[in-house]
């Protein structure tokens, strides 16, 4: 692949500790496009050795709206099955940018490894001193060991490495898509964290034709119905719980977007710090950023406070557990207590529901938000969600943007691909893609 | 004319600095470009706008705009001491300077793209 892309998969195989790499074939993005399309073809290649895949899409890391995803793709400890996972915030965009487009990790290390991903180059390491660590030590030791700020991580904290099926990998600091106890799975790797830095450069196809409908895409959504709107609480809103705002007031701090993404879905809330701050807090740890709008949702309606709920979430990150699951199993007890709750996440077990046969994360709310997509009918919304979602992890959009926006429909989505990387890729090719993936 | 950033706006989503990459690399890629997301204090909430000018450095933070003429040694602080520089930041005296991408028939890429309005032209003056 010329364009959009850095042509490249890489192997890693922890028994053996050594890596190669393939060239990302034209024809197979002809006929699987990118993103959950590849991975879940690189699983069925690979299935004999517990693959963990990390992909990206062919709009990852572009100037294209919402640009932010990356997926990781792997057999659910929860389901038994390949499931997939979105990663957003900087990081989907980042393995973009380290040189490969795909990442397949083969096998367990007898050891505790890192996988240091940067420049085009893999470097498996020594993680000895990061095991035992919780997420947010784990992410501050590889950025200041590596002496850059801006390294992005795919952390497990000490629920994957003990194996806990509600394990997650986290992102940076903070909890992210994965609700499929992928952190267990690299825990049984001895798989501590993925660290992602690149200064690659993507060619583009037809470049001015390209960003110039960036721009007409952005100028579209920038007039639409999300116009205004900010951060979880608005999406709450949306959701129904007409007074999330009032119950975040007293802690938010400002609110920010994943790469390239023209609304800003994660807010953060100052803990221990006053949230009105605009200089830089002493504090080196004043709060938490909430990534995860239905663990919130559900904390909410559990009768907890803004404030308690965000300690909540702050110690299921540190632990690397998915705060949804958490919260789930939490509030089937009644306890409301947040430093009970933080006490019980040791050992916490629980079954958490999931929708039969679902592949894509429940970490995205299952109805549109904002946007009009002209749904009508219970039975199609959960189709309708299903598709969307998959479209996005095809192409490296964010899920949660990908139900803000019908300004992002399938239509516009395939010819920017096709102007970007000078491929033919039709709706038919989409459509047995997504009927692939699904099935 | 100049750049001018209203940081508390900016929701950090980087797309001026992809746009200002692609100006400058006709591709996509973020090493060149002259206007970059701070946001090298991840755990603090605390991010801002750099924008490497000809002859100084525009840095918008939360709580203001400073211009910082480039070659004048950084004072110290209030509290005296001298503040730690993130590695990540060195390379941005490297970079070419701001120029308003005038040969790009979009104007400011970075003010075209910024889907919350953080970034607009402002005359030298004000």
């Amino acid at each position: 692949m010329d364009y959009l892309s850095s042509n490249k998969i890489l192997i890693v195989d922890l028994n053996t500790g050594e890596t190669s790499e393939d060239a990302l074939d034209d024809d197979l993005v002809s006929q699987k496009i990118g993103g959950v399309g590849i991975t879940s073809s690189l699983y069925e290649t690979y299935k004999d050795r517990d693959p963990v895949i990390l992909g990206t899409g062919l709009l990852t890391g572009t100037l294209f709206p919402a640009s932010a995803l990356s997926v990781i793709s792997a057999k659910s400890p929860r389901t038994g099955y390949l499931t997939h996972s979105p990663f957003t915030l900087k990081a989907g965009m980042e393995l973009k940018y380290t040189g490969f487009d795909y990442v397949v990790i083969l096998g367990r290390s007898e050891n505790p490894v890192f996988l240091w991903l940067h420049d085009g180059v893999a470097d498996i390491l020594d993680a000895a001193e990061l095991w035992g660590k919780d997420v947010w030590n784990t992410t501050d030791l590889l950025r200041k060991s590596m002496g850059d700020d801006l390294i992005q991580t795919l952390v497990i904290g000490p629920a994957g490495e003990e194996g806990s099926d509600l394990a997650q990998v986290c992102v940076n600091y903070w909890a992210n898509g994965d609700c499929w106890g992928f952190g267990k799975v690299l825990g049984e790797k001895n798989l501590k964290a993925v660290a992602l830095r690149g200064m690659g450069l993507l060619e583009i196809s037809d470049a001015e034709d390209f960003v110039d409908q960036c721009f007409e895409i952005f100028e579209a959504i920038k007039g639409s119905a999300l116009e205004g709107k900010r951060g979880v609480e608005d999406i709450l809103i949306a959701l129904g719980e007409s007074d999330a705002r009032e119950w975040l007031a007293p802690v938010v701090h400002r609110h920010s977007a994943c790469y390239n993404t023209p609304y800003p879905t994660n807010t953060f809330i100052y803990l221990n710090e006053d949230p009105t701050t605009l200089t830089e807090p002493a504090e080196p740890e004043p709060g938490f950023m909430i990534t995860d709008i239905g663990a919130l949702l559900a904390l909410k309606k559990s009768g907890l406070s803004a404030a308690d709920a965000g300690h909540v979430l702050r110690a299921c990150a540190r632990r690397g557990v998915d705060p949804a699951a958490v919260a789930e199993i939490i509030g089937k007890t009644g306890q409301k207590d947040p430093k009970a709750i933080e006490q019980s996440l040791e050992g916490l077990q629980g079954t958490v529901a999931v929708p039969q046969g679902a592949k894509f994360s429940s970490w995205v709310p299952q109805n549109p938000i904002f946007g009009d997509f002209g749904l009508s009918g219970e039975s199609s919304l959960r189709d309708w969600w299903v598709r969307r979602q998959a479209v996005a992890y095809l192409f490296g959009i964010h899920p949660i943007f990908a139900n803000m926006s019908p300004e992002l429909s399938e239509e516009v989505i395939l010819e920017m691909v096709n102007k970007g990387t000078g491929l033919d890729l039709s709706q038919e090719t989409l459509d047995q893609v997504i009927e692939d993936i699904c099935s | 004319m100049r750049i001018d950033v209203d940081a508390l706006k900016c929701i950090g989503c980087m797309a001026c600095e992809m746009a200002c990459g692609y100006h400058r690399d006709d591709a996509f890629a973020l090493l060149a470009s002259c206007i970059v997301v701070y946001r090298a204090r991840e755990k603090k909430d605390y991010f801002g706008v750099v924008v490497k000018e000809e002859e100084s450095l525009t840095i918008a933070r939360p709580e203001g705009v400073e211009i910082k003429r480039i070659g004048v040694a950084e004072e110290a602080g209030d509290s005296g001491q001298k503040k730690e520089a993130d590695a990540s930041a060195k390379p941005m005296l490297l970079r070419e300077p701001c120029d308003l991408c005038s040969d790009m028939k979009y104007g400011p890429m970075c003010v075209k793209i910024c889907p919350v309005n953080a970034i607009s032209l402002q005359d030298e003056g004000e």
